[in-house]
């Protein structure tokens, strides 16, 4: 039984913390994201597991957070409205070739992380050959060049 | 699904978003709140100033228990007790309640007890004493959750503990 509130609790939790800690803050954009994912991984792994190393235990831990996340989609499906809580909803931060400056404020992006975007995904030298760029659910930024 | 100038197909939010950036700042100094108080020891194991770590009873009156006010689930914590010998006996007993060895994990007692033996109000330990008064140390591993109500008693005192244990 434990194994199984250990598990839930420890789902919830981290959705929570990774909810309000913004898109950004786990999306692998510097070495160091990826270090403290791997950190954050290791210490979980200690609050799941406790000293029950047993086979049946990490087999009922893995089938109570894969339940859970099951559930969770298909809550999600049914009332829209929650997923959109839950996992945030895409937010345009330049528009029409114009930076939307507040809320890259909000969101703790800048235009260097813009232009990381584009380059990566279209090529693009300039910022002006952007028209749209927009913060992707998963914290992605995802671009829409101008028409040449 | 929505189009955002005629010709972005998006399904923007923005205000879900923007209470999404209010809630998340508040969060954040919930968090800073979370870590001042680990800091300061309410969450168990230690703290700036050791605050938590507190005194019950007097030396002067034969027992005295040094206790960290917040322990966590399984992780050791240790409980001195500082007793006076029995002026009669060549051995003096410490008498604890049932949650005291139902609820923690006694791993080591430092001195060991000549005798312990378990009766219908808890446990008793008998300890050997150079005649002037000696710390015991009990170190254990908190298996419950929650207020923990442990008395301490000897031949003519008893003294009230309780710590609370984390999950």
């Amino acid at each position: 039984m434990e194994t199984v509130i250990r598990g839930l609790l420890l789902y919830v939790f981290l959705m929570i913390i990774f909810r309000v800690s913004g898109k950004r803050t786990l999306y692998e954009a510097t070495v160091f994201d990826f270090v403290l994912l791997l950190i954050i991984a290791e210490t979980a792994e200690q609050a799941l597991g406790g000293e029950d190393k047993s086979v049946t235990n990490s087999f009922l831990l893995i089938i109570t957070l894969l339940l859970a996340d099951i559930s969770l989609s298909l809550l999600k499906q049914k009332f829209k409205y929650f997923g959109k809580v839950l996992d945030g909803v895409p937010v345009i931060i330049l528009d029409d070739g114009k930076l939307l400056h507040d809320r890259l404020k909000k969101v703790r992006v800048d235009e260097a992380d813009i232009m990381e975007s584009a380059r990566a995904m279209q090529g693009l030298e300039r910022l002006d050959q952007i028209k749209y760029a927009i913060l992707e659910k998963d914290g992605k930024i995802t671009i829409i060049p101008k028409e040449q | 699904m929505k189009k955002h100038r005629g010709e972005l197909e998006i399904d923007e939010d923005i205000k879900l978003e923007s209470a999404n950036w209010k809630v998340q700042r508040v969060a954040w100094v919930l968090m800073v709140f979370v870590v001042m108080a680990a800091l300061l020891g309410f969450t168990g194991n230690g703290g700036i100033g050791n605050l938590q770590r507190l005194k019950a009873g007097s030396s002067a009156d034969g027992l005295e228990i040094e206790y960290e006010r917040f322990l966590r689930r399984g992780a050791p914590a240790e409980i001195k007790v500082k007793l006076a010998p029995s002026p009669g006996d060549s051995l003096t007993n410490l008498r604890l309640n049932k949650d005291f060895y139902e609820k923690l994990h006694v791993e080591r007692i430092l001195p060991e007890p000549s005798e312990q033996f378990t009766h219908e109000q808890g446990i008793t330990y008998r300890f050997a004493s150079a005649k002037q008064p000696f710390l015991v140390i009990f170190y254990v591993k908190p298996d419950g959750m929650g207020s923990l109500p442990l008395q301490f008693s000897t031949s003519g005192k008893a003294v009230n503990i309780t710590p609370f244990i984390y999950p």
